[in-house]
């Protein structure tokens, strides 16, 4: 396939149709002119053969001018110049005539032609100005290689009314439309079906007309084209070749977005990580601090402490590796979500359990404030994964003493929902969160205030959902009149746990 | 040692487990504590009873420990010792530059905090005597006299060209504090010679050379790596 930019032309005949007008209007004016030469003098007869001339020149251009100007002037001499019916001349005077009348017949006839010409030109340019500028408009709304391949095969079909255009792509070339398993995308759209991609229509082996789609990669496809009956013209290649660029444009803009895009994506994920990188060392050191100060103080000089004190660094040491458990354990959970092999290991299990567990473990984090558990007794069991409905409670719990100030309520309620589920509670009196964050604030690393304000790695909530979706529930938060809450719902039956029952 | 005269060191911390640990131990070590978990509970405890010396967490729930410190110094001379979890240079030059004395990363040993306590309180009560306008300072066997422009050493005079003099004197004058660079740059040379870091080196050694007694092992003049220096007075 050659790289330079080529068209080629099947056939370049010349259209006989406007001769045959001008041959016409030459006859009827030499039948007339036969008809009322004795009433008029050969001066006007030879000035009234200028208008056919006239007119064939201005209605069909140039040649067709011409070629009327060559007949008026044998018509002329054969029907009315001495002698009558032959092409001899033998005055002088008749010659000069004659002469003159050619040269006038022929500037008109030019004349005319050009002025034709040029219009016709003009006309064709400003048709082609539009039809570019409808399309680049068109290919500027476009964001993907598909969308840019129909635009460009309706344009070319209602451009040059042609029967039938193919858009052949390199499928390496077209990230956003997948290889073919010929490792090229064909579509074809045909005239006579438009929109029916592909169609069994018989297929010509060689098509008319070709364009190739050059960009600065280099070649990724072409347009071919077949129209029967009329061949391209040199404006009609022209235009299609510039409908060639500015689609070869439109994919080179496509395909930028796309890199672009996913530079963007990489970028946001590399961020995302350094973010939690900081977050966790962050989170790692501050009860490390606590741990390696208290340790120090009894390491150095125990003497000097009294056993009030030593229990104190005792019990904040406990509390913080505890705390640091939590942290792990939120870490391994995440990279169980985002590996995907959560899997809830099911048993049945009282909810108020759960919730006496991990309330009994946190009891030092929750002094600060007022714990509430309002769980119905009539409550179902639910079948969930024990270690997991504890580190949701955990972190649902931690959030809520966070964000709200100390010595105020947190209230943990879960009630029936409907036959299939139950509604789980969490609610504490803290401010709320602004509307448009109420979604993202599971997602992962997401903090609504700046990082190094507020402790934690943005992973706590971002794991309940996780945990809550295997479990096949839903987890969301509610700003309300007093405070802020957590929602999440558990199913009561499951699919596993109704094929077991099918079975039993 | 009654209650009058134990320093009182006044801890801002966000964190409820450093607050308490803190507490435990330093008031184990005879000091008075009081703690603020906030910076404006933090600023308005330091205004209603002046603190001896405040350690100062960076990451508060409602300002930026750079903040705090850079309004304390606003009205304030107190010593600040910052325990912040960040610990890159540019965050400790950051704090250093709004007025702290000294940094230190967490963890950090007991050890090393008390330790730091002790030089910052040190610093403080000479700058307090003579209305805090000390005149010489004495640590070891060198004796600097800020008003003389005067050195000795063991009783020997130390010839000092005009430039080392001031910044030695200026090193003494903040005694116990970590400069950084681009403090002494633009108090001893010149705020456009803040980057000729290369000049500091320079005059420190040749303080060495003439101050120290092994010049490698300094005593007075102490390297912070990355942010500055420290005069240390024993």
């Amino acid at each position: 396939m050659k790289q330079d930019f080529y068209l080629y032309n099947a056939s370049n005949r010349i259209n006989p149709w406007p001769y045959l007008q001008v041959l016409v209007g030459i006859f009827i004016m030499t039948a007339f002119l036969v008809l009322v030469k004795q009433w008029i003098s050969p001066t006007s007869l030879a000035l009234l053969y200028l208008l056919p001339i006239g007119l064939g020149a201005s209605y069909y251009g140039l040649g067709p001018g011409l070629f009327a100007a060559i007949l008026a002037f044998l018509a002329f001499n054969f029907f009315f110049v001495e002698p009558l019916y032959s092409l001899f001349v033998h005055r002088t005077q008749d010659l000069i005539g004659l002469v003159v009348f050619l040269g006038t017949a022929f500037a008109i006839g030019q004349g005319f032609g050009m002025a034709r010409q040029n219009l016709e030109k003009a006309q064709a340019r400003e048709r082609e100005a539009i039809l570019l500028s409808e399309f680049s408009s068109e290919l500027a709304d476009l964001h993907d290689g598909k969308g840019i391949v129909q635009a460009l095969e309706r344009k070319v079909l209602e451009t040059f009314q042609v029967q039938r255009v193919e858009v052949i792509l390199e499928a390496k070339h077209t990230p956003d439309t997948g290889a073919s398993e010929t490792g090229r995308e064909g579509r074809t759209k045909d005239a006579a079906n438009p929109g029916n991609v592909g169609a069994h229509s018989p297929r010509p082996a060689r098509p008319d007309l070709l364009a190739p789609l050059q960009t600065p990669r280099g070649m990724i496809g072409e347009i071919r084209i077949w129209r029967f009956n009329s061949p391209f013209n040199a404006s009609e290649q022209r235009l299609l070749q510039t409908f060639a660029s500015q689609a070869c444009l439109a994919f080179e803009r496509t395909r930028l977005t796309l890199a672009e895009n996913r530079a963007r994506v990489l970028e946001e994920s590399d961020r995302l990580k350094t973010s939690l990188l900081s977050s966790v060392s962050h989170e790692f050191r501050t009860p490390l601090a606590t741990i390696k100060a208290s340790v120090t103080a009894l390491h150095s000089e125990t003497d000097s402490l009294d056993p009030e004190a030593s229990g104190e660094l005792l019990a904040a040491i406990e509390e913080e590796t505890d705390h640091l458990n939590l942290l792990v354990g939120n870490l391994l959970d995440m990279s169980r979500i985002e590996s995907g092999v959560l899997q809830p290991k099911r048993s049945w299990n009282v909810l108020s359990e759960i919730v006496a567990g991990v309330l009994h473990r946190m009891q030092s984090f929750t002094k600060s404030h007022t714990i509430q558990v309002d769980i119905s007794e009539d409550l179902p069991l639910v079948s969930v994964d024990y270690l997991q409905l504890e580190q949701v409670f955990a972190n649902l719990i931690s959030n809520s003493i966070k964000f709200s100030p100390v010595d105020t309520v947190i209230l943990i309620s879960a009630g029936r929902q409907s036959d299939q589920s139950i509604l789980v509670q969490v609610k504490n009196q803290g401010p709320g969160v602004s509307e448009e964050y109420l979604e993202r604030i599971f997602d992962k690393f997401f903090r609504v205030t700046a990082a190094e304000r507020v402790s934690g790695i943005g992973l706590g909530l971002s794991i309940c959902k996780g945990i809550i979706q295997a479990h096949g529930g839903r987890i969301w938060a509610e700003n309300q009149p007093d405070g802020f809450a957590y929602f999440f719902t558990l199913p009561l039956t499951w699919e596993g746990d109704i094929q077991r029952e099918e079975l039993e | 040692m009654n209650a009058a005269i134990q320093p009182h060191i006044l801890v801002i911390d966000d964190e409820p487990q450093i607050l308490r640990a803190l507490r435990t131990v330093l008031t184990a070590k005879r000091f008075r504590v009081s703690t603020a978990s906030r910076g404006e509970e933090g600023l308005s405890l330091a205004a209603a009873q002046p603190p001896d010396l405040i350690i100062l967490d960076l990451s508060l729930p409602d300002m930026d420990g750079i903040e705090v410190c850079r309004q304390l110094r606003t009205w304030s001379q107190v010593p600040i010792i910052v325990l912040s979890v960040r610990d890159r240079e540019h965050d400790k030059v950051e704090a250093l530059d709004h007025g702290a004395d000294d940094y230190l990363t967490k963890p950090f040993g007991i050890e090393e905090l008390l330790a730091r306590i002790r030089v910052a309180l040190r610093h403080s009560i000479q700058t307090q005597t003579a209305d805090g306008k000390k005149t010489v300072i004495r640590t070891g066997s060198l004796e600097i006299d800020l008003m003389q422009h005067l050195v000795t050493r063991a009783g020997e005079e130390v010839k000092l060209t005009a430039t080392e003099f001031k910044l030695l004197a200026y090193l003494a004058a903040n005694a116990g504090r970590v400069l950084t660079h681009q403090m002494i740059l633009s108090n001893v040379w010149d705020p456009v010679d803040v980057d000729r870091v290369e000049y500091l080196r320079v005059y420190i050694r040749l303080l060495r050379r003439k101050l120290e007694d092994d010049p490698e092992k300094p005593h007075f003049l102490v390297n912070e790596p990355g942010i500055g220096y420290r005069f240390l007075i024993e």
